[in-house]
């Protein structure tokens, strides 16, 4: 029996495709729908859990599909966890900073929203971490999972030390910094014995970066050319300026349309290379949506919640993930006999971080 | 017998494998001679595409068995219902559960919502004092410090409310020296006014103003909202992420809005009974609200804490005896020494 595969990358036999269908899912989103709002919302750790067993499940990857195996009580319960640990220290915080102000210490406020604000940063970095492990050591194929020893205070640390470098340059270092932590992420990780590895840099995408940098500045010049040429036909007649009006839209417009497409412009690109610079084990990744994939789907994602009063909301966990599977391209080969059973610790708390800090795994 | 495949949950090779069924086990043979029986008690099934039987379990993590879904005749009864909705709901059923998840959630919002009302004035207010304390203190340089002046102010709440300033309970007022227009009760006990509050009106629409939220004060709103915000709106906000942070916004303003009529209607009594015109405060809030008319974007009243101005302006001047000779709320030495209150102090 041949335990190594070799696939093609295109066409029917691609190595990863995506098999659901939204009929298929229609009850799913429904009755999710339906008890999340009659249990306040608590139900939601469960629909997440149904969610993922339907689109794993749905995900074909070479001969076999993915299979999540979280359930939601291990969700409800690490949310739990978290909100035991976070919530003293945010009533604190709530509490010790209107006493300083009221008492015109506003020094003292303000160090400790700087710090409150760190340890934001450290926590945000730390739960990326380890929903990115979570869901790894959830996702199985072929009777084996992924997962990570790294138990992530580290990763905390050099995300709050690099976001802080961004924060002192403006934002210049932003690129560099993205990119190194991509790699020391997912470096950490792994699925049976096969270690991810990445190394993704900053080339190629600071010119995209540059251009979110020069937006703002570029939708001014046009805001004044506007109003310069508005500006002419300006009388000094009372009450309020309907030609002006139209150029403050004008400048409202571009500001909202401008800045966005921008940054939809650099996270397209940044996937595509991260993508391409993350192996594992001999397998090879490629993701090839482009800005305006992106930009179809969000649009995509607002007009369904929109026509239909909101419940299409309950379909963007759905669009999103197909989205990101029939974007990616797996090449390479995987020694079956080889892949053996993970050795990492399966972490118990699941996402309760990630869920507090609302940060997505990749 | 079935034909399927098996994952031993060591290595991800599969081993193609032949199934009987027999004494409530799976009894597993492969060609190379290799056997195994698996009782059904650790058996699972897992999700699977249509067309496939995915079974693992529950006592090897790994470990799993595809067999067509034409298997799911002889397996059936051994595996046991596929889980939909989790545990709990799958016992009871979808609809049961629907109808008593959302009895027990009207339930609790509806105690998370009243009860505080009913809470409220049995709480010592000695803890509430203690809670106002911790966060108020003294506020530093932010307040005005003149003597006559905070003398004046005290003399402006003993007006409207004689003996509000005396004994355990009493209302402690500050003036700050912020410039925003606006009044506030705090935990405790505290007012604090504004100084456009006090320096852009006349002492009769201060007057008003003050007797508004030594209301609040008396009728514990303070502690009424203190109890909703860490009870239901905590919760609310917890579980539900923004849909419901929206939600919990629309109730406890709601709710708001009810002690905000309920304090109006207790400073025109307490205006009236202080011979004090309630025609300036209502004189204030037609300004107050032709100013938020001009700033677009202020439009619905609903999802407003206060109701809107002009309502307010219609109920204060509705309380204006036209038969009635009112009298001034406070001396012309004490108007002068409130107005300078935030003076740097004189020598």
């Amino acid at each position: 029996m041949e335990s190594h595969h070799e696939w093609a990358a295109a066409g029917d036999d691609r190595a990863i495709r995506f098999t659901g269908n939204w009929r298929e899912y229609l009850p799913i989103a429904a009755t999710n729908a339906l008890l999340i709002i009659v249990t306040l919302g608590i139900y939601r750790f469960w629909a997440s859990a149904r969610q993922r067993r339907y689109l794993w499940s749905r995900t074909h990857v070479i001969d076999d599909t993915l299979e999540w195996t979280g359930t939601g009580k291990e969700m409800f319960l690490g949310f739990l966890i978290v909100v035991a640990i976070l919530a003293p220290f945010f009533l604190f915080i709530q509490f010790l900073f209107p006493a300083l102000m009221a008492r015109g210490k506003v020094e003292a406020a303000g160090g400790v929203f700087f710090l409150f604000e760190l340890a934001l940063v450290y926590l945000g970095g730390f739960a990326r971490f380890r929903a990115t492990r979570y869901r790894l050591s959830r996702t199985w194929w072929h009777g084996i999972r992924g997962g990570s020893d790294d138990p992530g205070w580290n990763f905390g640390g050099e995300y709050l030390g690099r976001y802080a470098l961004v924060f002192v340059t403006l934002f210049i270092m932003f690129p560099w910094a993205t990119t190194r932590l991509w790699n020391s992420r997912w470096s950490a990780m792994s699925f049976g014995p096969l270690k991810f590895r990445a190394n993704l840099d900053a080339a190629g995408l600071k010119a995209r970066w540059a251009l979110i940098y020069a937006a703002p500045f570029a939708a001014m010049i046009v805001a004044f050319a506007v109003i310069a040429a508005v500006g002419i036909n300006l009388e000094p007649a009372s009450g309020p300026n309907p030609t002006l009006g139209g150029a403050f839209l004008v400048i409202v417009l571009l500001f909202y349309i401008a800045i966005p497409l921008a940054t939809l412009h650099w996270y397209a690109k940044f996937f595509r290379n991260a993508a391409s610079a993350t192996r594992l084990g001999e397998l090879e990744f490629e993701f090839d949506a482009s800005t305006w994939d992106w930009l179809k789907l969000f649009l995509g994602n607002l007009a369904l919640a929109v026509v239909t009063l909101g419940f299409g909301l309950t379909y963007w966990g759905y669009r999103n993930w197909s989205f990101m599977v029939r974007h990616t391209r797996i090449y390479g080969s995987v020694d079956l006999g080889d892949l053996t059973q993970s050795t990492t610790h399966a972490p118990r708390e699941a996402e309760g971080f990630a869920d507090a800090f609302d940060v997505g795994a990749i | 017998m079935i034909e399927g495949t098996l994952y031993d949950g060591a290595t991800a090779h599969p081993h193609a494998v032949s199934v009987v069924v027999a004494d409530g086990r799976l009894e597993l043979r492969q060609d190379s001679g290799w056997s195994d029986n698996v009782e059904a008690s650790v058996l699972k099934r897992m999700d699977a595409p249509a067309g496939l039987l995915r079974i693992g379990r529950t006592d090897s993590p790994g470990w799993r068995l595809m067999l067509p879904a034409a298997a799911e005749a002889e397996l059936g009864p051994l595996l046991g219902r596929h889980e939909r909705y989790g545990r709990w709901i799958d016992r009871i059923g979808l609809v049961p559960a629907l109808v008593v998840g959302a009895a027990i959630t009207v339930v609790v919002v509806g105690t998370g919502y009243i009860a505080p009302h009913w809470i409220a004035p049995h709480v010592p207010m000695s803890w509430e004092r203690n809670v106002g304390t911790a966060i108020v203190g003294d506020f530093g340089e932010l307040r005005c410090r003149d003597a006559k002046g905070q003398k004046a102010l005290e003399d402006l709440v003993e007006r409207v409310a004689p003996g509000a300033t005396k004994g355990p309970d009493a209302i402690k007022v500050a003036a700050l020296n912020v410039p925003i227009f606006n009044a506030a009760a705090l935990p405790g006990g505290y007012i604090v006014v504004f100084k456009p509050a006090i320096t852009e009106t006349s002492p009769e629409a201060l007057a008003g103003v003050m007797a508004h939220e030594i209301a609040h004060v008396r009728r514990r709103h303070v502690a009424e909202a203190m109890i909703r915000e860490f009870g239901i709106g905590a919760l609310i906000r917890l579980f539900a992420g923004n849909v419901g942070a929206n939600a919990e916004q629309i109730v406890s303003l709601s709710y708001t809005r009810d002690n905000e009529a309920q304090a109006d209607s207790d400073a025109i009594a307490m205006l009236k009974r202080a011979g004090i015109s309630p025609k300036p405060t209502a004189d204030l809030f037609t300004k107050l609200s032709k100013q938020q008319r001009e700033i677009p974007g202020y439009g619905a009243e609903f999802l407003q804490s206060h109701p809107l101005s002009d309502k307010r302006a219609v109920k204060f001047a509705a309380a204006v005896d036209p038969h009635r000779r009112y009298e001034a709320a406070l001396s012309r030495d004490d108007m002068d020494a409130l107005f300078d209150i935030c003076l740097p102090r004189k020598k």
